[in-house]
């Protein structure tokens, strides 16, 4: 695995489709994530954002080519490509009675033969991941007794122990509340830089998008509308038209961007 | 096989003989053959109207009972275990789940079963045909009542009093002619090869008993599981019985080889010294007119032991 | 990128791993002190010392002298203890059997018999019974075959059922082979009452006629299986986090599923066929382990195989020692012990948090 930490990472998506019976989810979208690169992909309910990360990971079928450093994807068998890839859902299956150094260690599993068993260097490389999230007393708690920022802080620490290059996050934020969405993002962003982790993830909210991702790809209807920085991708006649509501885009005093939305109507008096 | 359908007859029995102690005095005139006649059986008491001509019997024993007090011309039908004596009219009936309308089919006049599935008299009673219902016997002197009753039913009871006075002669010589087996000698009687087994107090155990014979599953209580208890394999070693009788020859291909083949078993005094009798299962399992058959197979084997 | 190797591990010391060790330790005195339990009791009551001279006897390097007569040492060494035996291996596999099915389709009342295993095997020892006068000694295989049959039919239809087939298509499909194997089962029954004494009795489950040759009979298949299922116990706990993630972890779930489920059935098929239907095992065992343990498979199948083993022994030494010298049918005492002991385990473990 030396090789891995030293190469770029660059995720290369070539015409990516796909159909659920009948109906694209996604239309043919192309885009190249450079090493290191956040990129957030923002769109409304249902625009495919969840159908493009799921195809990322390999767990949709797919048309196109998805490229993990200019190596096609497809044919990767799933443990090699659990290696370069790890991806948290939008909610994760949460065994209550297991216990969080025990969760954590799942994610060594591409890691491991098929019938093979963590050893001593697996167990270290989790307690020290449990430590880094600020976990480290709670490694022996079943998931039960955890809190949601716990359990949230959990799930990375398990994609982080596949230690794959790429790390793919579907909402990871929406199951909490403000303060800890934040915190969580700061965490990925930390780690991102510490690791240099190309990150792609899904987004609700435009506002923490917009700080912090590097780049923003907007989906509408399964097709990418716009991609660039949060300033070019942020603009509120284009919002207003793929998201249907009215939106207001704001420069904050230290320069980072707000969307608020805005009632359709008039208030009246 | 038969230790599930003998027990459930005897807890029927039992019932039976307790509502209705004197279960097949004829009503009529003794020895006439005049109808309409009144049998009491254990579903009560039945009234004939006039000569059956169409039996339909879907039990073998009463097969055997019929045939032997003369009235086998008048049986129109039998079940399929009916296979005694040769030449019945086997039909694919069978006594343990029937429906009355399959018996209607064949019109008949009387109907006599040993076991009673529940509804079965009821629906059969809608039919306004009489039926009697004679379970597994819970010792000769019932079996001689069933022969009593299906004989007044038939208008055979001279014949019926003739075939049980030549069955108790018979019994009662065979056990004469007999030597006593020395006291506590035991017998191993398997129905099956999971070893159910019959204690003394059933009819099969009553006829041995009267040889001298006593069962080993006594020890687990007379009426242990209506008296047909499942024996432990380390207790029949233990007990080490004198003989071992087996009924499973039929169903299960039980003989003195397997037996002697069964791990452990060779060590037995009944094994040792050939004192293995393989018996037909139809005769082990009725309560008809051959049990003195079985009776003077185990009193030969006896003899040749001692003789 | 640097570091994706770079965390450096030393600084912290990491927690125990989940360690077997002390469950199974505890699980294998246990099935040892049932088992020695279970060789000195019977309905021959025989004093301890004419048990351990039998034991004694077959050691290679003692040569006694015969003070035991010939049927004692039978007793001992061709009746009970081939029952003890037999009880152990049927009831290691109906319980690893058990953990392992809730494992893949995580469903805590999923049992050996969910998949049709039970209504598959009744079936075709019935159809050796009918077909064949040499029945008894065809019955296992028959039932072997009824039952493996069964599961691959619930495996073909459930996997039909969906294109990504999920755990419980494939559990639906087993309630409807089971329903259609039961009534043909029931039906054959009912056309030959007089002749299915046997299959009735085995249908009740017991291990009375335990030989040492039925113990040779199923010890390769239990052998294959508890290695398969032991060698699964750590996909098994990747398969609770759910088919996608555990997707996204590299595994495919649906191999896993089939070859711990074959894995499980070979072992289930063969210990019922010897010892019949024996509820209730594959459900409480693994309940009470996971209850009473850590819940990761790791832990639990290991030692729901070492303690389904000691229930059982004990099981069948009430089902020898309550009525004796008659029998109590096995299914009776298992449910007898198991019923309460299960429900007083519950109530008295908070348990709202779920059980897998």
């Amino acid at each position: 695995m030396a090789a891995l930490a030293e190469a770029d990472y660059v995720v290369e998506l070539e015409s990516l489709s796909v159909r659920y019976d009948n109906t694209h989810a996604l239309r043919s979208v192309s885009d190249v994530v450079a090493p290191g690169e956040w990129l957030g992909v923002i769109g409304a309910n249902g625009a495919g954002k969840s159908t493009l990360l799921r195809a990322l990971a390999h767990l949709v079928p797919y048309e196109g080519v998805v490229r993990i450093d200019g190596a096609n994807a497809k044919p990767l068998s799933r443990r090699h490509f659990a290696r370069l890839v790890a991806f948290v859902p939008q909610k994760p299956e949460l065994p209550q009675q297991m216990r969080a150094i025990d969760y954590v260690a799942l994610g060594r599993t591409p890691h491991l033969g098929y019938f093979g068993v963590d050893g001593e260097h697996d167990r270290v490389r989790c307690a020290s991941l449990l430590e880094r999230l600020g976990l480290g007393a709670k490694a022996e708690r079943t998931l039960a007794t955890l809190s949601g920022g716990e359990l949230q802080r959990l799930v990375l620490a398990r994609a982080l122990a596949q230690e794959a290059p790429v790390l793919l996050l579907d909402e990871p934020t929406s199951a909490l509340d403000l303060g800890r969405r934040v915190e969580a993002l700061e965490l990925v962003d930390e780690l991102r830089h510490e690791r240099g982790l190309t990150v792609i993830s899904a987004l609700h909210d435009l506002t923490l998008a917009a700080q912090f991702a590097s780049r923003l790809l907007l989906l509408h209807e399964g097709s990418v509308v716009a991609t660039g920085g949060p300033a070019e991708v942020l603009d509120e006649t284009a919002l207003g038209h793929y998201f249907g509501a009215r939106v207001q885009v704001l420069r904050s005093s230290d320069g980072e961007l707000v969307v608020i939305p805005r009632r359709k109507s008039e208030r009246k008096p | 096989m038969k230790a599930v359908r003998s027990s459930l007859g005897i807890v029927a029995m039992v019932l039976g003989s307790m509502l209705f102690p004197i279960a097949g005095t004829a009503g009529a005139a003794p020895g006439g053959a005049g109808f309409p006649v009144t049998v009491k059986a254990a579903n009560g008491s039945v009234t004939i109207a006039k000569r059956p001509t169409a039996i339909v019997s879907l039990s073998a024993t009463a097969t055997e009972m019929l045939y032997a007090i003369g009235a086998g011309s008048q049986v129109k039908a039998v079940d399929k275990y009916s296979n005694y004596p040769k030449g019945t009219p086997m039909t694919s009936l069978d006594g343990y789940s029937v429906n009355a309308e399959a018996i209607a089919k064949y019109h008949p006049d009387l109907i006599v079963v040993a076991y009673d599935p529940p509804a079965l008299a009821a629906q059969l009673a809608k039919l306004k045909i009489p039926v009697i219902y004679d379970p597994a016997a819970a010792n000769l002197a019932v079996a001689y009542h069933q022969y009593l009753g299906l004989g007044a039913a038939t208008g055979h009871l001279l014949g019926a009093q003739r075939e049980v006075a030549h069955l108790r002669t018979v019994v009662t010589s065979i056990v004469k002619a007999t030597p006593r087996p020395p006291a506590g000698t035991t017998y191993y009687y398997e129905l099956d090869p999971t070893y159910y087994s019959v204690t003394s107090g059933t009819f099969m155990g009553q006829l041995l008993g009267l040889l001298g014979l006593h069962s080993i599953a006594d020890k687990a209580g007379v009426n242990s599981n209506g008296g047909y208890p499942q024996l432990t394999a380390e207790f029949i070693l233990q007990a080490n019985p004198t003989y071992i009788f087996l009924a499973d020859h039929g169903c299960c291909k039980a003989t003195p080889a397997t037996v002697a083949a069964r791990p452990g078993w060779s060590a037995l005094s009944a094994v040792a010294n050939h004192r293995i009798v393989t018996l037909s299962d139809d005769i082990a399992s009725r309560w008809g007119p051959r049990i003195v058959i079985l009776l003077q197979e185990v009193a030969n084997e006896l003899k040749r032991q001692q003789g | 990128m640097t570091a994706v190797r770079s965390t450096a591990p030393d600084a912290v010391a990491a927690p125990a791993p989940v360690s077997a060790k002390r469950p199974v330790l505890i699980a294998v005195v246990v099935l040892i002190a049932v088992a020695l339990l279970a060789t000195a009791i019977g309905p021959a009551d025989l004093s301890l010392t004419t048990v351990l001279q039998v034991l004694a006897s077959h050691l290679p390097w003692w040569h006694p002298h015969g003070t035991v007569t010939p049927i004692d040492q039978a007793i001992v060494w061709e009746i009970r203890l081939p029952r003890v035996v037999l009880g152990g291996l049927v009831g290691s596999m109906l319980a690893a059997g058990g953990a392992s099915y809730q494992g893949v389709f995580r469903n805590p009342l999923a049992d050996p018999y969910l998949l049709g295993v039970a209504a598959g095997a009744g079936l075709g020892a019935t159809v050796a019974i009918i077909s064949s006068s040499r029945s008894m000694y065809l019955l296992p295989a028959a039932a072997f075959v009824g039952g493996a049959l069964a599961v691959t039919l619930t495996y073909l239809v459930g996997s039909r059922a969906t294109t990504h087939s999920s755990g419980s298509s494939i559990v639906l499909a087993g309630v409807a082979i089971a329903a259609v194997f039961t009534a043909l089962q029931t039906n054959l029954q009912q056309q030959h009452a007089a002749d299915l004494q046997p299959v009735y009795s085995w249908i009740l489950g017991s291990l009375s006629t335990a030989s040492w040759s039925d113990v040779g009979l199923i010890a390769p298949y239990v052998l294959i299986s508890a290695v398969v299922l032991l060698a699964h116990r750590r996909l098994l706990d990747v398969l609770r986090v759910g088919e996608e993630e555990a997707a996204a972890l590299g595994v495919h779930p649906q191999r896993v599923r089939l070859a711990v489920v074959a894995a499980a059935t070979l072992g289930t098929a063969a210990a019922v066929s010897v010892s019949g239907l024996i509820g209730f095992v594959g459900i409480i065992v693994p309940h009470v382990v996971r209850l009473t343990t850590n819940a990761s498979y790791r832990v639990v199948l290991p030692v729901s195989m070492i303690s389904g083993a000691s229930f059982l022994i004990l099981a069948d030494l009430g089902a020898r020692m309550l009525d004796a010298p008659a029998e109590v049918p096995l299914g009776v005492v298992t449910a007898f012990i198991g019923g309460p002991f299960f429900i007083f385990v519950l109530r008295s473990r908070r348990s709202h948090q779920g059980v897998l």
